[in-house]
């Protein structure tokens, strides 16, 4: 079916003769990504500076557990920090096409800030199959504009070199297994982070919202399939909506906000089906949503859907 | 073997391409404009599903009509592939009354070398808001679902095949057999 060995040893052999100077690599720590990121290193070396941006919509702990793989896997790397960039960036902004586009700009200027420094002239993505069939072009239509295809800049000075392009994740993964890297089966998280979790402005207090509400969708289906009780869903999160409704909390009216939990089953991507969650890891999932997150939350919403007609994420 | 993919720009063009692949397959994603004496060497075809209402709408098909005209090799043709093959044989197609998106089950009429040794009932991956409305003499249906009556067609004396819904999705079942089962009558035609 897929032959790991070959890909890598072919596509490293590729990346030798595509770059003949330094190169930077924009790694957020993902699989696709880290995987692109050793395998560049492999081919080029010190010549490889990988830098992982902190743009404020990561999940909690994340940064911090990208530093330690990154040392880990001893590679040549840096963390920006750029999260005040990115929401200014993002103030009034609503759209969700705005929303992938400017995030995707604002990327590609820290990284230009990033590459000069470093003397590089080469940017490396971990792009992978959907976001380029989904971003669209001349004949397909635009689904989402993936923030690494479709939120590019025209007037970008730097080199793309994307040697996972024809790849989808389970392919990703193979070669992840094969070569070792330990984030091999992390679930997909995409590019614009939880700035398209946030149905409406990602404003910082949304994103902290939505960050905690993230985390317990985490914990408990996490927990779920290690006690045997699930299989751990391919992609898995939860999202923050624009509604408010009523509610009744210690006898007091709620008038709070709505967090819809999305966990779906798919092997590429390209189609998916919503999860089967016990009814009882749905109910630990809304109790702790609305007891631990009281002051803003007083409503959870399970979404049904299957790509198609909806995608994966909500934006 | 040698097939080539004929992209009409769907979402599903590369999973295509990679379905084929690693039926180790000789392929190759080719825009819809290529022209058909660049392709003499191939052994058959796959017309990909498209952009929204591509089927329609004149001249976004490329060159689709030529290939089925001038193949004498076996061709498949996927959602909007399937709509454009029936209406250039002179059928006709318009906006579904129910169009389908995602799961739905499909019921085997005939085998048509496509369903040979498959189930009379599995599930299928879909995504179009149009359908093939009537279908030319010269074609006929295989199998229907629940809310489209044509989900599968053959030509009665060429080589020719068309699918509504999308067998190189992951979800649907047995969606390899069905590209096996093509990759057969392009066997059998070759030797």
């Amino acid at each position: 079916m897929f032959d790991a060995e070959e890909f890598v040893n072919e596509k490293i052999e590729e990346l030798k003769g595509q770059i003949p100077g330094r190169a930077i690599i924009a790694c957020s720590g993902g699989v696709d990504s880290t995987v692109a990121a050793v395998m560049v290193s492999r081919a080029i070396g010190d010549k490889l500076l990988t830098i992982y941006v902190n743009n404020g919509f990561m999940r909690k702990g994340e940064t911090e557990d990208v530093d330690l793989m990154f040392g880990r896997l001893g590679i040549n790397y840096k963390l920006v920090d750029a999260s005040d960039e990115f929401f200014n960036a993002m103030k009034g902004v609503t759209e969700p096409e705005a929303k992938r586009k400017i995030i995707g700009e604002r990327f590609i200027r820290v990284f230009e800030r990033e590459a000069k420094a470093y003397h590089a002239e080469y940017l490396v993505q971990g792009t992978i199959a959907p976001d380029w069939i989904e971003s669209g072009d001349g004949v397909r239509d635009t689904i989402k504009s993936h923030h690494n295809v479709g939120g590019l800049p025209k007037d970008m000075d730097l080199t793309v070199v994307e040697p996972l392009r024809d790849l989808y994740k389970d392919e990703v993964r193979i070669v992840a297994r094969y070569l070792g890297i330990e984030v091999s089966e992390r679930q997909p998280f995409p590019g614009p982070a939880l700035a398209i979790r946030v149905i409406g402005e990602a404003t910082r207090e949304a994103v902290e919202v939505v960050r905690e509400a993230c985390a317990i969708v985490e914990e408990e289906l996490e927990k779920a399939s290690k006690q045997k009780r699930m299989e751990r869903p391919w992609q898995y999160f939860a999202v923050l909506l624009p509604c408010q409704s009523v509610g009744v909390q210690g006898d007091r009216r709620a008038y709070g906000r709505t967090i819809a939990v999305r966990s779906v089953e798919s092997i590429d991507g390209m189609s998916a089906a919503y999860s089967k969650v016990p009814y009882e890891v749905l109910e630990r999932i809304s109790f702790r949503i609305t007891s631990e997150m009281k002051a803003n939350v007083n409503r959870v919403v399970y979404d049904i859907t299957n790509k198609p007609p909806a995608t994966i994420e909500w934006e | 073997m040698k097939v080539y993919v004929i992209d009409n720009g769907g979402q599903w063009t590369h999973r295509e391409w990679r379905v084929l692949k690693y039926l180790k397959v000789d392929t190759k994603i080719v825009p819809n404009n290529t022209p058909f004496e660049e392709m003499k060497d191939v052994d058959a075809l796959v017309l990909s599903g498209g952009s929204p209402s591509i089927a329609s709408e004149a001249g976004r098909m490329g060159l689709n009509g030529e290939y089925l005209d001038k193949a004498d090799f076996p061709i498949l043709g996927i959602c909007a592939g399937m709509q454009f093959t029936s209406t250039h044989f002179g059928g006709t197609m318009g906006p579904a009354l129910r169009p389908e998106y995602g799961k739905a089950t499909l019921h085997v009429e005939k085998d048509g070398d496509l369903f040979d040794g498959l189930p009379r009932e599995f599930t299928v991956w879909e995504s179009h808001n149009d359908e093939v409305k009537d279908l030319p003499d010269e074609f006929e249906i295989l199998a229907h679902s629940e809310n489209c009556r044509i989900e599968a067609i053959r030509h009665r004396t060429r080589p020719i095949y068309g699918l509504q819904f999308h067998p190189e999705v992951e979800n649907t079942e047995h969606g390899y057999d069905i590209f096996k089962n093509f990759l057969k009558v392009v066997e059998r035609r070759k030797s």
